[in-house]
């Protein structure tokens, strides 16, 4: 008989077809990626068009240098006292507003050299009863209760988020502007502005779109 | 006797089949070579360990859930979760290269599901928001909501949510913004189906009503490789909130149907892969039968020779590579993997409706009515309603659904 090949020939192409099932080829990271610390303002492998850590960070930063130059605060007599009210969103990505204000606050303290100082609204009740209790007595005071004490705001800082979002069968588009701003309280002008602004695009895998 | 002495032609075929066998045996021991790592389970709260790829699909199931039974800290944590995966791109991901080559399903892919479902993450997101006194935050998740229907085939349909457009333009005016244009957008929208009420700026209760059941997914298609949706008609049409013993009536009319969203999208470029897989799976199969029916004419032929004495002349070797050929092609067809992914988030609504009102702080109740197409209420999912109404400013949030899980 003429065969071409007998035995050898399909045991080869088995043990081909076997090879192919070579458990973890061409899978990337079959193990995982291990926990990777980074930083805040870095970007890291997981990420979208929205605003991110780095964002807020970079914008934060950027924020806290540019208020502290500006003469109201650098040239004061005695440092300002400042109250900040919400961040208001105004783009199409939900976020924890507060952590905005949070770090500009903790930015600002860090590099101010006591040079501006925080008035706490959102302790304003708890603060209130505690007066209360120290004026009727309940509780001890080291100074009068009666008097007035708490602080009356020299400026006013603030903040939105502004988005303008594309998407097509060519991606996705995301233009964020973060603008803040310093208000004075007497007169209602605003004495500092700035702004900064990220833009991000990207398409989706296939299997997604 | 000798020992060979069984007839020729089953000689023949022994003799054939010796590579064959061989090559079966193999393909037989293929699978048991499956050496997938135990797949990534996601631990979701209040659920046993599920697939890290379906982890999305279970925390939306479980929001709708918490949602309705009012464990509304419960509906924002697994909405959130969500919306950790849903808000990022999926780019140069593993399961996705894998969701698109030829041997793996496309339910192999993490789960995200379709745009009529990540519109309702985030609208369910955005209802939650505004009950935590965060319009502007509700405001954007339903414009991410609206961004998740963009890019449909059909530029008509292109982010059309009507109670979408109205929410933004409502959450801007109670920001003291200008809710105008989205107001706007949204009457365009609706077109002549139905008259979106102005915006009253002293509104401060909000219901959110939602009734029918949801379009289901289905496979169509040779193998499964189409995916489509199947839209029910249930009996409640519309909806109305009765207070007051019948002095307050509040219409809630549908605004939206996910069934007409979900079948409105036109094709994915999914479907495109899915369709040259499903061509591909068809045209291997139609091979691998042409190659194992040549197979046999040659090893016939192979046979006649040798019946009559003669050398086999190239057919028995032309019979094995054809078999050969024939076997590969089947093991490939059947290998390819064409099916659509036809996960889904099971208990969604179909229909989405919303009013804003006044009421004074207080306890109010009344009853919460489903409608048949003639406006007729439906005695048996008529339900008592209580609610509480906030003093202050922030809005009092009502969320009333049909479906109780």
């Amino acid at each position: 008989m003429s065969l071409p090949f007998r035995s050898g020939p399909p045991f080869l192409l088995a043990a081909a077809l076997l090879g192919g099932c070579a458990t973890s080829e061409g899978v990337r990271n079959p193990s995982g990626v291990p926990v990777t610390e980074m930083r805040p303002d870095e970007r890291g492998f997981v990420a979208g068009t929205g605003i991110e850590a780095q964002d807020m960070v970079a914008v934060t930063d950027r924020m806290a240098r540019s208020i502290l130059g500006i003469p109201q605060i650098s040239r004061a007599a005695t440092p300002p006292s400042v109250v900040l009210e919400p961040v208001v969103n105004n783009t199409r990505f939900p976020v924890n507003k507060d952590i905005f204000l949070t770090r500009l606050r903790t930015q600002l303290n860090s590099k101010a050299s006591g040079r501006v100082s925080f008035l706490d609204r959102d302790l304003m009740k708890t603060l209130q009863r505690e007066r209360e209790l120290k004026r009727s007595g309940q509780v001890t005071a080291s100074a009068d209760p009666n008097v007035v004490e708490f602080g009356g705001a020299d400026y006013f800082l603030t903040g939105k988020l502004d988005g303008m979002s594309t998407r097509t069968a060519a991606g996705t588009s995301d233009y964020v502007l973060y603008s803040f701003r310093l208000t004075d309280a007497r007169t209602s002008r605003i004495v500092w502005e700035d702004s900064a602004e990220i833009k991000k695009q990207g398409l989706e895998d296939a299997a997604y779109r | 006797m000798r020992p060979t002495a069984r007839p020729r032609a089953f000689r023949g075929v022994a003799a054939l089949s010796r590579p064959l066998f061989a090559l079966l045996t193999a393909a037989a021991g293929l699978p048991g070579c499956a050496t997938a790592p135990d797949e990534p389970r996601a631990a979701v709260r209040g659920e046993a360990g599920v697939p890290e790829r379906d982890r999305v699909l279970h925390a939306c199931r479980a929001a709708a859930t918490a949602l309705r039974t009012g464990d509304y800290s419960g509906a924002k944590a697994r909405l959130d979760d969500a919306l950790a995966r849903l808000g990022g791109l999926i780019v140069d991901d593993a399961a996705a290269a894998r969701a698109r080559s030829l041997f793996a399903a496309e339910d192999t892919k993490v789960f995200v599901g379709e745009p009529y479902e990540r519109v309702m993450v985030y609208y369910y997101r955005g209802i939650l928001y505004w009950r935590d006194g965060e319009p502007d935050n509700a405001r954007a998740c339903f414009r991410s909501g609206q961004f998740n229907d963009a890019g449909a085939q059909d530029e008509r349909f292109s982010s059309d949510y009507v109670l979408l457009e109205y929410l933004e333009g409502l959450a801007t005016a109670k920001l003291q913004g200008d809710g105008t244009d989205a107001l706007a957008r949204a009457r365009v929208l609706a077109g002549e189906r139905f008259r979106l009420p102005d915006y009253a700026p002293g509104a401060n209760v909000l219901i959110f009503a939602e009734y029918g059941y949801g379009p289901r997914k289905v496979a169509a298609g040779r193998f499964g490789e189409q995916l489509r949706f199947q839209i029910q008609d249930p009996p409640s049409r519309s909806a109305r909130l009765v207070l007051h013993e019948g002095r307050t009536v509040v219409p809630l009319p549908a605004y939206d149907d996910l069934g007409f969203q979900a079948t409105t999208r036109g094709g994915r470029v999914m479907d495109h892969i899915l369709g040259r897989k499903a061509v591909f799976k068809a045209a291997t199969n139609a091979a691998a039968d042409v190659a194992l029916a040549g197979s046999v004419i040659a090893a016939d032929q192979s046979h006649r020779r040798e019946l009559r004495g003669k050398e086999g002349g190239g057919s028995e070797s032309a019979a094995v590579g054809l078999g050969v050929l024939g076997i590969l092609g089947k093991v490939v067809s059947s290998a390819t993997r064409a099916e659509a992914d036809t996960r889904q988030w099971d208990n969604l609504p179909q229909r989405l409706s919303f009013a804003a009102l006044r009421l004074p702080p207080g306890e109010h109740s009344g009853r919460l009515e489903f409608l048949d197409r003639e406006g007729r209420a439906l005695a048996a999912r008529t339900r008592p309603v209580s609610l509480s109404v906030a003093p202050g400013d922030r809005d009092t949030v009502l969320f009333f659904s049909e479906l109780s899980r």
